[in-house]
């Protein structure tokens, strides 16, 4: 898949973001933007949804608590049971460490895993480079091309005036998803 | 809550990162010391470190042919410098998730710089850890003995009241758990070295950044995911060291049959670690130069942190001490002296001095300031965390209950060189660390440089 | 679980077809082993399933068949009866023990035609059922690859038949010439050998017995051949005792028959009696075991022995009120006050008191003679009527063979036995003075000192591969049959002597006619030499009457005065050369089990050492493990030995053993694992232990540090109750894990002599596990315990525990199940000491179990703690977590130095591998058997069909074991016992051995024990 987009390298986080609120006041839809490191107030600019990786979490830990204390339950009570030590066959107390450790295993390989699948961050995967500097210190805005909202030259003006420091269109293309379809 | 009172007081002295440096500096510093061909300083270190290895492989191969009699145990002392190296290594690890996940939640923008490097250090420190509790099996080609696995010997489960177990399962998260922490912090760095790169080098930090593009959707999710990991890292690192304690409060020896060892075996990895941190950070500094990333100001921090747990350290052996004398139990009472005057007394007051007097030390600026000195210090309280381990297990052993059992323990060769065996694994793979990884969070950093108005 | 589902996993074809059943120790005997597939019993073709089944059964049998340790074509004796003998199965053979003269009845558990246990014999009334460390390691000696085989001349080796003939030429000459010829043996307890003896000295002008003991009761044979005109032992009935004084004699350890007299001591002093008590009072120079364990110790100077028997002599005969027959010296001394004291005491108890004395005197002994005839001693505890004679040596004899050899008058000498080269009062003189002798014959077990200088050399055989008798005691026949075909071409001193005189009998035959000429001799009509040889023995009865009937008159006239013995210049020591409760003689040198079982008294493996007091010691400025030089005063016999600082030795005496540094104990060299940093046991060439023999006739010597220190290898760091001064609170530390009672207490308050810790109602969870069948548990009464130590090889053969060698013992890594902690509590001068047979406590609440990550340790539904090797990973926890530390764990692979030896396992009990943990069991192997028998009799187990292994050996019958959820077994009833208690039960681990404290015939302690 690939699209014709409005790409704007900016040198500063702070002014990104202010071009990203003009642009969201002026109705121009913001595709992405791609930084080096995360800038504060660029989620509310691009009006992203908090994160649902928290249910996720919360879902790993229940399974791997209840996985675990029923692990225990089941062979030291059920399955065989064995006097050990004349404790009793279902020693809650003593089960409550492995139950935990399982409980943090679970809610943490289940939040990196959604990480990974929902930002496709895959072996072998590339992903949408505007600018091979953006890991390095350049931070860009992709907006929409100008439409009927605002014509192409005082899109770029405005980014300009935000501090942009080049402005230019091009066609951005997913190499990954180009692969699969 | 202690730890970022620690550090507010030299807030707003010094800058974090010194020079005045640009985003485009941070990446160029941090990664081009990679991309160079490595220092003769660096050939040495790894030379001496895989020495250290081989040694230790023979050591334990050898153990492994012919007997775990090669080592000085006897029928009194089942454990030895294995267990004591075991306790020792998982202390060292702690810092690294305490300096990734506690700071982090403290939001302690001094960790930027040493955090990446404390958490391969946690990483190597883990590995170093896991390795004893295997090799100290009679028969450790049964190791996966310990894990639930469905058998056809009744099926015959595994016994979840040991708190041996307890252990596998405990370390065994708190392994997986870091890794998988240290390398979702790795993949923008990862990112940036892959778009410096070129050809075999691209293509492997290209698989291995997973396609990072740092689209602005990845970023605010990846901040909630450490957020997350953080969370649960916390708790974690807290609840490995109580279970390695309670190895021995769950027993009847007395000397180890004590209440108070949890938080003590806690506080005491913290301490433990943040040493290790400061002696390795203060090497990478002046090997990697890395003086303005890692400044005074870091050091500053990390001494505070030492004195305090030092103190607390200080306070639990006085507490369990006294616990001792007034629990009126002839064993425990009789333990304690024994520790402090018996046979192997000399071994406990090594570690009171390492431990308690020598930390005392860093509330003084002056000493604070001179990096020589704080090197020295931040060595002798690894020795002295040693030696507290080696107290605690070995001497409560010696002479437990009934007097004829009483015994002496002295290592054998292959013991000492099981232990620098761990030193050279652990130091390889920090060496090979710093060499194709980058040693400071480079996004992190650049997240705490004053933004170009500020300047 | 149902067998029908389809992919569910299985793990043996009974289970496939649901007929799989866990093991119920109640399900029917049989059931566990087979079932037969219906369809095959109706004859209908065989199913798939059934077919595997069958072909698993082949398998398995073959693998089984494949498993036999021994070949067992060579295995299963044609002696024995055939139909005896089921492959796999033991049984029993009576025999008796030939370790000592002592003649104690054995009983040989064997299999698949070999001996893998000796238990003694309870209806044989020397050793009662009891048998001693020495007794129980023969087993191992039987299978010792070193042992003699055929005979041997000028290095070439022969078949008996061809010797025979070339000797014969040889006696024939001499014989014709009037030569003289000499047979030296030790105590020959065989009349039938004797017999064989008299006869072929008897075809000689100038042919004569001479019989030696190593450990000589010489003097005691010929003080009673002077003062009740017969040159006998009286046999000793300790059990009718009230009064035991003991000079110089270890008659618990060594001296003479020790098994009988521990018995019968414990018979004396049956707490349960109280008032019936019998006070024991030890006076020696030495520490040693009898001191150990006496109610009252005195330390005498070893050259005061003569002096010390006078002046309780003297104050016999005034209490007495008769007048002692000779003028003795004045004693002065502080000793004296008590002796006047004892001899009070001993003759208050006439008739139920008695004086046994060790020392090598003529004169003293009948002193001690005439001391016992005032206290009525004779004819009621010394018995002459039905005399022992498990001491034959006379030392005049051999003066008179000495001579003889010295002035080269022998022409042959036939030395059987014995090994006089090493063990001869002057044994050096010996080897030179043999090489006048014309012809030397040697029969010998092993290659040793004597054999080195002998013409010809002829096997001995080992006794439980010969038939033989033995009369140890006046009235009763012994018999030793075969239990193994011969492992080595031997042959009987017996056999050898008559087929020299043309009779061609075999040992069988000698046997079997001499049983019955002694029967006639005895008028004896009825036991056929079958019944006896199934009994193991033939006794004339015996009993209190018939020895009050012959009591024989005293010659007072016999007595003279004891020579004063030579008091040791300034700053010199006395030797005391003794024997060792493990290494009694010469002769054990080959037996590992030996040199590896600690001795009860100084807890050294492996080794002799030099016991000096700590005074002495201070004074020399010598410490445990300074190797000192040891030379006699104005000899050139020196010596260098470690030291040890034994508390109770007399100031002015050092305390040896002797009977170590035997030839041929180089072969220990690869004892025990060799790894880095392993110290062989022996150094090649070297041997175990030092030969002091060349000391004995030294009466004096002088110490010397060399400077040099060695590590013994002791089994005990720590040698007593009370912790470290400087560890301890004010006023001191002293545990409880043995306890005391003085008699007083006892017979204040039997039913309550204690006061113990109840932990009742301190769990912290309900009991929710199944307890079935019976509870096992264990009484061992600490005041029948004499730490005599035969428990813990009696463990080691039945377990298969392996030799560790010397090494590994100094890293405290020894393997016994079963040790004996022996405590020393009082003062350095006047200590006594605590033996505490310490082994797994089988705790209810065992702490071991919950540590244990892989379930290798858990707890049976009759209370046993067990330990499963093959599902053990060697974490070593358990052991850690063990109050009582008697967890063993495999350092390393132990195989036998000695290959043959593993004839000797217990194929009953699996051999543990390397880096698992073992301990002891309980002897849980013995317990399935009795259960199996019980349920095949259809019965449940009885009180007493279990004896675990130690509890068997036990000459002191301390240990009983049992179940303890039955009220009325032995074992209950011992722990309701008022002596009864617990060590550490303060920690509610639960232990199920009861441990009955030590009662003693003594003031309250000083030092608050």
């Amino acid at each position: 898949m690939s699209r014709r987009v409005h790409v704007a390298l900016f040198e500063d986080g702070a002014e990104l973001v202010a071009a990203a609120n003009a642009c969201s006041r002026l109705r121009i839809p913001i595709v992405d933007a791609y930084l080096p490191f995360p800038v504060h107030g660029l989620d509310e600019a691009m009006g992203l949804r908090r994160s649902r990786l928290p249910l996720v979490c919360f879902g790993g830990g229940l399974v791997g608590l209840s996985l675990g204390l029923a692990l225990q339950y089941w062979t030291s009570a059920v399955d065989w049971p064995l006097n050990v030590g004349g404790k009793p066959f279902q020693s809650f107390p003593a089960f409550v460490p492995v139950a935990f450790e399982l409980m943090v295993l679970c809610a943490g390989l289940a939040t990196a895993g959604a990480l990974f699948v929902r930002s496709r961050l895959l072996p072998g995967h590339v992903g949408v480079v505007v600018d091979p500097r953006v890991s390095d210190d350049r931070f860009v805005l992709v907006v929409a091309p100008a439409g009927a909202s605002i014509r192409a030259a005082d899109l770029r003006a405005l980014l300009m005036e935000h501090g942009a420091i080049e402005c230019r269109e091009q066609i951005v293309t997913d190499r990954h998803v180009e692969a699969r379809s | 809550m202690a730890l970022d009172h620690a550090v507010l007081d030299v807030a707003d002295t010094t800058p974090l990162i010194g020079g005045g440096k640009t985003i485009g500096q941070v990446t160029r510093d941090v990664c081009s010391p990679l991309e160079r061909s490595p220092t003769r300083l660096w050939y040495g270190a790894f030379g001496a470190a895989l020495t250290a290895l081989l040694i230790g492989a023979v050591a334990v191969g050898y153990q492994l042919r012919v007997g775990i009699g090669t080592w000085g145990l006897d029928r009194t002392v089942g454990w030895g410098f294995d267990i004591t190296n075991f306790v020792f290594w998982v202390g060292i690890g702690h810092a690294g998730t305490l300096i990734s996940a506690v700071l982090l939640l403290l939001r302690q923008k001094w960790r930027t710089s040493i955090n990446r490097s404390a958490e391969a250090m946690t990483i190597f420190a883990v590995m170093c850890a896991g390795l004893f509790p295997v090799i100290h099996m009679g028969r450790p080609w049964l190791a996966f003995w310990v894990f639930p696995y469905p058998n056809t010997r009744g099926p015959l489960w595994i016994n979840f009241r040991s708190a041996l177990l307890w252990d596998v399962f405990a370390i065994g998260t708190y392994f997986t758990i870091s890794l998988v922490f240290w390398f979702i912090g790795l993949l923008p760095d990862l990112a940036t070295l892959r778009d410096r790169a070129s050809g075999w080098r691209r293509k492997i930090y290209g698989w291995l950044s997973l396609g990072w593009d740092g689209s602005a959707r990845t970023w605010s999710r990846y901040e909630t995911c450490c957020t997350l990991l953080a969370a649960l890292a916390t708790p974690l690192v807290v609840s490995v060291h109580t279970v390695v304690s309670t190895d021995f409060a769950t027993s009847l020896i007395p000397g180890w049959h004590a209440t108070i060892l949890p938080p003590y075996f806690v506080i005491g990895a913290v301490f433990s670690g943040f040493a290790m941190v400061l002696t390795l950070m203060l090497v990478a500094r002046k090997v990697m130069h890395f003086e303005a990333y890692i400044t005074p100001r870091h050091v500053h921090a990390m001494c505070k942190v030492l004195v305090f747990t030092g103190s607390v350290v200080g306070l639990a052996y006085l507490t369990e001490s006294f616990t001792a004398w007034y629990s009126g139990n002839p064993y425990e009472r009789f333990t304690f002296l024994n520790r402090a005057f018996g046979p192997s007394g000399w071994a406990y007051w090594v570690m009171v001095l390492c431990n308690v007097v020598s930390p005392q030390l860093l509330w003084f600026r002056r000493i604070r300031n001179d990096l020589r000195l704080v090197f020295v210090l931040s060595l002798v309280i690894n020795v002295g965390m040693w030696f507290e381990r080696f107290v605690i297990i070995v001497t409560s052993l010696e002479r437990d209950f009934l007097t004829s059992s009483w015994s002496h323990y002295t290592p054998t060769l292959v013991e000492l060189g099981t232990l620098l065996g761990s030193f050279g694994l652990f130091f390889t793979l920090f060496l090979l660390f710093c060499r194709y990884l980058p040693m400071i969070a480079i996004s992190e950093v650049k997240g705490v440089l004053p933004g170009r108005h500020e300047r | 679980m149902d067998g029908d589902r389809p992919g569910r996993p299985w793990r043996s074809l009974s289970e496939l077809d649901g007929t799989f059943v866990p093991f119920d120790p109640n399900a029917d005997v049989r059931r566990e082993w087979f079932d037969l597939p219906t369809e095959l019993v109706d004859g209908i073709t065989p199913s798939r399933r059934s077919f595997l089944k069958l072909a698993g059964f082949g398998f398995a049998g073959a693998a089984l068949s494949a498993c036999s340790r021994a070949p067992i074509e060579k295995a299963i004796p044609l002696l024995v009866r055939p139909e005896t003998i089921v492959p796999g199965k033991s049984y029993w053979m009576a025999t008796t023990c030939a370790g000592c003269p002592a003649g104690c009845g054995v009983l040989a558990k064997c299999r698949d035609g070999r001996p893998i246990k000796l238990e003694g014999n309870p209806q044989q009334s020397i050793g009662r059922g009891g048998l001693c460390a020495v007794g129980q390691a023969q087993l191992l000696s039987l299978y010792d690859a070193k042992r003699l085989t055929g005979a041997r001349h000028a290095g070439d080796a022969l078949e008996f038949s061809a010797a025979d003939t070339e000797l014969r030429a040889r006696l024939d000459e001499v014989r014709a010439r009037g030569g003289a010829v000499r047979v030296l043996t030790g105590t020959e307890t065989s009349p039938s050998t004797r017999a064989a003896i008299d006869r072929f000295v008897g075809s000689f002008r100038d042919g004569r017995h001479v019989a030696y003991d190593a450990l000589s009761s010489s003097a005691l044979l010929d003080a009673h051949a002077a003062t009740h005109g017969v040159r006998a032992l009286p046999r000793i009935r300790l059990e009718r005792a009230r009064r035991i004084v003991a000079i110089e004699a270890d008659f618990l350890g060594t001296w003479i028959s020790p098994v009988e007299y521990t018995l019968g001591r414990r018979m004396a002093r049956d707490p349960e009696r109280p008032a019936e008590f019998a006070r024991h009072v030890q006076i020696e120079s030495a520490m040693s075991l009898s001191g150990s364990v006496a109610d009252r110790r005195l330390a005498l100077a070893p050259w005061q022995v003569g002096a010390a028997v006078g002046e309780l002599a003297r104050h016999v005969a005034a209490r007495a009120g008769v007048k002692l027959p000779i003028e003795l010296p004045p004693f002065d001394d502080p000793m004296a006050a008590q002796l006047e004291a004892i001899a009070a005491d001993l003759f208050d108890h006439h008739g139920r008191a008695v004086v046994l004395c060790g020392s090598g005197d003529v004169a003293v002994q009948k002193l001690v003679n005439w001391v016992n005839e005032q206290i009525g001693a004779y004819g009621t505890i010394l018995d002459l009527a039905a005399p022992s004679f498990q001491r034959l040596g006379d030392e005049r004899a051999l003066a008179t063979l000495r001579r003889e050899l010295d002035e080269g008058k022998v022409e042959v000498l036939v030395i059987a036995g014995v090994n006089p080269a090493y063990d001869f009062p002057d044994a050096s003189a010996f080897r030179e003075s043999v090489g006048r002798v014309g012809l030397v014959v040697c029969c010998a077990t092993h290659e040793d000192e004597t054999t080195a200088l002998a013409h010809w050399v002829l096997a001995l055989p080992h006794f439980l591969e010969t038939w033989n008798d033995a009369e140890p005691v006046a009235g009763l026949l012994a018999l030793t049959q075969p239990t193994v075909p011969p492992l080595k071409a031997a042959r009987t001193l017996r056999q050898t002597l008559a087929s020299w005189l043309g009779d061609a009998r075999d040992d069988h035959a000698l046997v079997r006619d001499h049983h019955q000429e002694w029967l006639a001799a005895h008028e004896i009509t009825g036991p056929t030499f079958e019944q006896s040889l199934h009994e193991g023995f033939f006794e004339v009865a015996q009993n209190a009457a018939t020895t009050a009937a012959a009591s024989r008159p005293f010659r007072a006239a016999a007595l003279e005065v004891p020579a004063v013995g030579a008091l040791p210049p300034e700053g010199a020591l006395a030797p005391v050369l003794h024997a060792q409760v493990g290494m009694p003689d010469g002769r054990h040198a080959h037996n590992p089990w030996l040199h590896e079982l600690p001795d009860p008294i100084t807890k050294v493996v492996w080794d002799n050492v030099a016991a000096v007091a700590p005074a002495t010691a201070q004074r020399l400025g010598v410490t445990t493990g300074d190797v000192v030089r040891i030379t006699a005063v104005g000899g050139q016999a020196v010596v260098e030995l470690p030291l040890l600082v034994q508390p109770g030795m007399h100031p002015g005496a050092v305390a040896i053993a002797r009977f170590y540094g035997r030839r041929g104990t180089d072969r220990f060299t690869r004892v025990g694992p060799q790894w880095l940093e392993a110290k062989a046991t022996v150094a090649p060439g070297g041997v175990v232990g030092v030969d002091v023999s060349m000391l004995r006739e030294a009466s004096a010597v002088e110490l010397s540090a060399t400077g040099r220190r060695v590590k013994l290898a002791c089994t005990q760091d720590h040698h007593s109750l009370t912790v470290p001064e400087h560890l301890a609170p004010e006023g001191g530390e002293v545990r409880d894990a043995v306890r005391e009672v003085t008699l007083a207490t006892l017979l204040a308050h039997p039913q309550h002599a204690l006061e113990r810790e109840t932990t009742e109602g301190a769990e912290l969870w309900p009991e929710d596990h199944l307890h079935a069948g019976p509870q096992w548990g264990m009484a061992i009464d600490l005041s029948a315990c004499t730490g005599c130590s035969a428990c813990v090889v009696g463990c080691q053969a039945e377990n298969n525990v392996p030799v560790v060698g010397r090494d590994e013992v100094r890293r405290h890594r020894e393997m016994h199940w079963i040790r004996i902690d022996r405590y020393w509590q009082g003062e350095a001068e006047d200590p006594r000491a605590l033996h505490q047979p310490m082994m797994c406590q089988q705790c209810g609440h065992a702490p071991c179990e919950t540590v244990c990550p892989v379930l290798a340790t858990v707890h049976s539904t009759e209370g046993l703690n067990q330990q499963i090797y093959n599902r053990c990973v060697g974490t070593r926890y358990c052991a850690n977590n063990c109050p009582y530390k008697v967890r063993r764990f495999n350092w390393f692979d132990y195989p036998h130095e000695d290959r043959l030896q593993n004839l000797a396992l217990n194929p009953d009990v699996a051999i543990r591998s390397r880096g698992v943990m073992e301990k002891c069991s309980f002897c849980v192997q013995r317990i399935l058997e009795a259960k199996l028998t019980a349920k095949e009799e259809g019965r449940s187990v009885r009180d007493g069909d279990v004896q675990s292994a130690c509890q068997q050996s036990c000459p002191a019958q301390a240990i009983v074991f049992g179940d303890l959820s039955d009220p009325a077994s032995r074992v209950s009833r011992l722990a309701q016992n008022g002596r009864s208690y617990r060590v550490l039960e303060e920690l509610n681990v639960k232990p199920v051995v009861n441990y009955l404290a030590v009662v003693r015939d003594q003031e309250e302690r000083r030092d608050g024990t």
